[in-house]
């Protein structure tokens, strides 16, 4: 069953006076349990795809489905409140607030949430439990490797246990080995049944994943 | 974790910025109650001054009347259906509503007498109430005493020589004999050529018991306008002209206004200072945080959540810079008022001035960070990710 249904969408923005189309009539599904890998070259329009299936860029024409939702039917408000049920995301470039510790970070989706303080705590050591930096919750990013970093941030994707994660160049900073470990983490997470959606430009990380959607020049070339 | 979380603790990463935003809005603060105190302070010593220096009202009977005088000439004017002021009017004063105002009331009776000492002259005779007089004309200087009786009389400086009397001598006023307990240091005013007795022996010597010709009144105006006062006594003496000494209640009253306004405009610019600094220091860390803000954004806060979570701290902050400024400003006004003002202010713990000065300290935080909370709230999510 496909959870993600998108049809016509293309994205045109204007980038220094000059109408730059970035997404040229895609369609695309994603079912329930897939773990999919977005690929092209820079300026593709791979993450302009993610960022519009994440609910946070409007496309110029077309429409997107998750679960059944027209997410650019809803007011900005109501795709706020969709984003915080539905999708976790693993920004680029280890997209940690540097104030606070790994625990806090992971605990953020759960601020605007009503749940009891003990309840978010224990669902924050769940998920640093599950991406195994249980025991350094209490450390501040810049005391943790940029393999630690980067499953903080995926720990902080899943705290609110949403649907879908979606993951911008999630290996792009780390080494060759890290990068493996943070893909065999995701591979895990989607064993458990999660839909993955991830972008990369690494031929390394197809290994990983069920599906490669290739995007050159703004279209799914296969 | 709530929201407070995420502004307590940008605020102590954040520590010499926020630091340099609290000492803004407190030193605003802190010229604000330094100014507020010493005004304060120099409106209640020019009042006790004022109040201290005599009459500032004068009750004289109502009479049709137009005035026959020109500077210090007099010209016997002609007076018609004259109503007339008694000793019972003097308690009904004291029935006003303000009448926690009045310090002091002091009732008189003039009229031309024969004195006879050593030398002899045609003088005015003044029946007053002593006590009352005496705290009321603190300026008089008496060479020997103040009556304390009835059979004594004090005289002014001028009347003694023409009299050629001193203190002890014995006076005879109208066939009546009196002692000389004292006589008035010179003033340069009407009361050096005046002989004052007690009220009710001046009243017996002019064959007018209970008669007043004057009643003067001190009034304490730190808490109400004179011209309240003023009224309330029209009302419950419906045959007297009350009136104020206008040019000293004018003179001061312009004095304080002046004081005043100076204070506002100092603490308004002073004020509006503070908000700059604080706008432009919320603006840039604003600029600062756009990627965290566009996180935030994207797991799912609502606008009105990132509005909230910068305007906290701009609470913090502007609640910081009051206490700390109303601090600074009870020490400094305590340490500069006998300087710049000339008078002493006591140290002011006032509760409602401190709740005014962190209740505008956290506004002028709160004001100053609408903008930049309004602008860190509108952040397209995908810009500051910079997925576009």
């Amino acid at each position: 069953m496909a959870l993600i249904d998108i049809r016509g969408v293309s994205k045109t923005y204007d980038s220094n006076g000059c109408v730059v189309q970035a997404l040229k009539g895609i369609d695309l599904s994603i079912d329930e349990g897939e773990l999919v890998a977005m690929m092209g070259p820079s300026g593709s329009g791979k993450s302009t795809l993610l960022s519009i299936l994440g609910a946070m860029n409007p496309p110029t024409t077309g429409t997107v489905l998750v679960d059944g939702i027209d997410l650019y039917g809803l007011s900005v408000e109501k795709r706020a409140d969709f984003r915080h049920e539905y999708i976790g995301f693993v920004f680029q470039q280890l997209q940690l607030i540097p104030y606070l510790t790994a625990v806090e970070n992971v605990l953020l989706p759960l601020a605007i949430s009503k749940r009891p303080h003990r309840e978010q705590e224990a669902m924050a050591f769940w998920a640093l439990g599950r991406v195994g930096l249980e025991d350094k919750a209490r450390r501040l990013p810049n005391q943790l490797s940029g393999g630690e970093q980067e499953r903080v941030a995926v720990a902080r994707a899943i705290v609110n246990e949403p649907p879908l994660i979606l993951a911008d160049e999630p290996t792009g900073s780390l080494d060759t080995q890290t990068g493996e470990e943070v893909m065999r983490l995701f591979q895990s997470l989607n064993e458990d049944g999660l839909t993955i959606v991830l972008v990369t430009h690494n031929p390394e990380n197809i290994r990983f994943v069920g599906r490669t959607i290739r995007i050159r020049d703004g279209r799914i070339a296969s | 974790m709530r929201l407070a979380d995420i502004s307590f603790n940008n605020l102590r990463r954040r520590k010499s910025k926020m630091v340099f935003v609290i000492l803004g809005l407190a030193i605003g603060v802190a010229t604000v109650v330094a100014l507020f105190s010493i005004t304060a302070a120099m409106r209640d010593d020019l009042q006790d001054k004022i109040d201290q220096f005599g009459a500032n009202i004068v009750i004289v009977p109502q009479a049709s009347e137009l005035s026959l005088s020109y500077g210090t000439i007099v010209v016997s004017g002609v007076s018609y259906d004259v109503k007339e002021l008694s000793q019972e009017d003097v308690p009904r004063i004291k029935t006003i509503a303000f009448s926690g105002n009045i310090a002091t009331i002091a009732p008189k009776l003039l009229g031309a007498v024969q004195a006879k000492g050593a030398g002899e002259s045609r003088a005015l005779l003044v029946g007053v109430d002593f006590p009352a007089e005496l705290r009321m004309k603190k300026w008089w200087e008496i060479n020997g005493a103040a009556p304390s009786r009835e059979g004594e009389v004090l005289l002014g400086s001028r009347a003694a020589g023409v009299l050629m009397s001193r203190p002890g001598d014995a006076l005879i006023i109208d066939g009546r004999k009196f002692t000389v307990s004292g006589v008035l240091k010179e003033t340069g005013l009407q009361e050096d050529s005046v002989l004052y007795v007690e009220l009710s022996a001046a009243q017996a010597l002019l064959g007018k018991p209970s008669r007043l010709s004057l009643i003067e009144v001190s009034a304490l105006c730190k808490a109400c306008p004179i011209e309240d006062i003023v009224e309330q006594i029209s009302g419950v003496l419906p045959n007297a002209k009350v009136s104020a000494l206008q040019q000293a209640w004018k003179a001061r009253r312009q004095t304080v206004d002046q004081l005043t306004n100076f204070s506002l405009a100092v603490s308004a610019v002073v004020l509006a200072i503070g908000a700059m600094i604080v706008l432009t220091t919320m603006m840039s860390s604003v600029k600062e945080r756009t990627r965290e803000i566009g996180i935030f954004r994207a797991i799912g806060f609502r606008r009105m959540h990132i509005a909230r979570i910068i305007l906290l701290e701009a609470l913090v902050l502007g609640v910081a810079g009051g206490v700390l400024g109303w601090l600074a400003g009870v020490v400094v006004s305590s340490l500069t008022a006998p300087y710049v003002a000339q008078t002493a202010v006591t140290v002011n713990w006032n509760p409602a001035l401190a709740a005014l000065a962190v209740g505008l300290s956290a506004m002028v935080g709160l004001g100053s960070s609408i903008y930049p909370a309004m602008q860190a709230a509108n952040l397209d999510p995908a810009e500051a990710l910079r997925f576009i």
